[in-house]
């Protein structure tokens, strides 16, 4: 049985992916996450588990040091790597929306956003027939429009509380949000087997 | 910002000594193998319209070098080998010897993006067979790409091969047009299987059909793809037939167990009219090459004639390639003024038996430790003195 080695999302993805696993019966160590540890094994399954940042994810999967891995689609829309996705997980759902202060119009001339992902932002506004400038944060975005950075933000919403508490409103939902199963491209083709056994028992897992 | 001394434009590369070796030998064996099948080698020039090859290629605009001649014509770096292939084919000597066998070792040129991981400048290797438009042209170019796999010991080689009509023409039996078909298969050439379940809600497929459809992109053999071809339709079961004797033939050679069968495999490449192919390998995580059926382009250049032909890439080859440690001896004789003669004539001598020497005058080596610890075996001048 050929070894998977799996790119796994630290932090909140990946105790929603772990349980995924164990629930469609593959025998994991019980502690992954807790120690310091940047691979773990998992010798049982001959899985071979890297936890990676969430952003990087796909970049090990695209390279093929991962064969599989967890990302969420909203990395995958932001960074155009040559993966394929094979499932949608359901997991770590949400949304990428646009927001802002409340009853407010976005500057004629020069609107500015601010967002963690200029991609996706670029291309919404783009769609949109609007040209806008990005401006790149990489963390508490919401900051951007209350002082006075940008009219609008692009970014992740789950609850909404994070919005709400900073006083901004939802204008647009861009697009839905969950974890995906992805695969490198030859090691699909070298490894089907195990990995299509891997999708399909999760996919069960999912459909539950 | 300014360039520092030491950089290169995005994407290129340096060879240094070990890797230009391995090249270097990879290209003999590769060449010799493709001589021997039957092909003639062949080079293109570097630069070439953007009109003709530039635009004909289906490499996408923005990954295109381009530059002006003097005459403010737009020229681009060759791109791929295919186009520049069809092109001779079709306009010069070619036209009467057909079928014609090429083969070729080039580099192309694609501009980059993004960070590390691709250069923008690589080798390819690869052949194409011009007016045969039979099945056996097709397996010919497979089981050549395949050798070329196995004399280069490439690990757990592994071959996919789908078919672009025929898929088109199955996507056509659910009831796609044009559009959506194009969109599905964009869809496939990515494996984005979360896409095409997406997508498939959209689509004109009614729902006793819609498991079926989803069920395209799980085929792995030739029996698996029967369940979607129409008995009704010619076209289609011909092109099955042929996928059969294919399949029976890649069998009888001992490939069987190395090849995929996946109708849903597509290319990006836009030029493929029939088989698709791709070529993976352990060691590399991107594919090793690719290949296929081209009758159109072979149009555009005003020739109506089938067209096939793989081309790897010398790049990654190399990464699934094991290194061969071996070291082969190579002699460093050291020589001042009273042993230049001696030396020169040693070093004569066993460049003549088959080995290799390096000659050098030794007061004109600063650290003599380091610099003799690059080769096997070191002889001094006042040792041929005595000798």
């Amino acid at each position: 049985m050929d070894e998977l080695t799996i790119a796994m999302p630290k932090g909140r993805i990946f105790e929603e992916a772990y349980e995924l696993l164990v629930g469609a019966g593959y025998d994991l160590p019980k502690e992954l996450d807790d120690s310091r540890k940047l691979i773990v094994e998992a010798p049982n399954e001959k899985f071979r588990f890297i936890l990676a940042k969430p952003m990087d994810v796909p970049t090990y999967v695209e390279h093929g040091v991962a064969d599989i891995g967890i990302a969420g689609k909203d990395v995958l829309l932001e960074h155009d790597r040559d993966v394929h996705e094979l499932l949608d997980l359901g997991i770590s759902a949400c949304y990428i929306a646009t927001a802002g202060l409340p009853d407010t119009e976005m500057d004629e001339v020069t609107p500015r956003i601010a967002t963690k992902y200029p991609a996706v932002a670029s291309h919404y506004y783009r769609s949109k027939g609007e040209q806008v400038e990005i401006i790149e944060l990489s963390g508490s975005i919401e900051l951007a429009p209350l002082i006075g950075l940008s009219d609008r933000i692009v970014d992740i919403v789950s609850t909404g509380r994070t919005l709400k508490d900073n006083g901004l409103v939802e204008y647009e939902k861009i697009a839905d949000i969950t974890s995906r199963l992805i695969a490198n491209p030859v090691s699909y083709r070298l490894k089907q087997q195990r990995i299509t056994e891997l999708v399909d028992k999760l996919r069960e897992q999912v459909g539950r | 910002m300014t360039i520092e001394m030491f950089e290169k434009p995005l994407g290129m590369r340096d060879d240094f000594p070990l890797i230009a070796k391995q090249k270097a030998n990879l290209r003999k064996q590769g060449t010799q193998l493709i001589e021997q099948a039957g092909y003639e080698l062949l080079q293109t020039p570097t630069l070439e319209y953007y009109d003709t090859i530039g635009k004909i290629s289906a490499i996408s605009d923005d990954a295109l070098f381009k530059l002006l001649d003097s005459q403010g014509k737009t020229l681009v770096l060759r791109p791929d080998m295919t186009s520049p292939i069809a092109r001779v084919a079709a306009s010069k000597l070619l036209r009467e010897k057909m079928p014609i066998r090429l083969g070729y070792y080039s580099n192309v040129f694609r501009a980059q993006k993004r960070e590390g991981g691709r250069p923008a400048e690589f080798e390819q290797m690869g052949v194409e067979l011009i007016g045969d438009d039979s099945l056996y042209a097709d397996a010919e170019v497979i089981s050549l790409a395949w050798d070329l796999l196995q004399e280069l010991k490439i690990g757990s080689a592994r071959i996919v091969i789908g078919h672009t009509r025929l898929l088109e023409l199955i996507l056509s039996d659910f009831g796609l047009d044009r559009e959506q078909s194009s969109k599905v298969r964009e869809l496939f050439v990515a494996k984005n299987g979360v896409g095409v379940e997406q997508l498939s809600k959209e689509l004109p497929i009614p729902s006793g059909k819609l498991a079926s459809f989803l069920a395209l992109m799980q085929a792995t053999t030739v029996a698996d793809w029967k369940q979607w071809i129409n008995g009704q339709n010619e076209e289609q079961r011909k092109l099955y037939r042929d996928m059969e004797r294919l399949e029976e033939l890649f069998e009888r050679n001992g490939l069987g167990d190395a090849i995929t069968f996946d109708i849903s495999f597509s290319s990006h490449m836009t030029y493929y009219t029939g088989l698709v192919f791709e070529f993976y390998g352990a060691g590399s995580g991107f594919p090793l090459g690719s290949g296929g059926r081209y009758d159109g382009l072979m149009e555009q250049f005003g020739l109506q004639v089938g067209a096939t032909g793989f081309g790897l890439r010398v790049d990654r080859l190399l990464e699934s390639v094991a290194a061969e440690q071996a070291e082969e001896p190579h002699v460093l004789i050291l020589f001042d003024e009273q042993s230049e003669q001696a030396a020169f004539e040693k070093a004569q001598q066993l460049r003549a038996s088959g080995k290799r020497a390096t000659l050098q005058y030794a007061p004109a080596v600063q650290a003599l430790e380091p610099f003799t610890a690059l080769f096997t075996e070191v002889i001094r001048g006042e040792e041929l003195h005595n000798g």
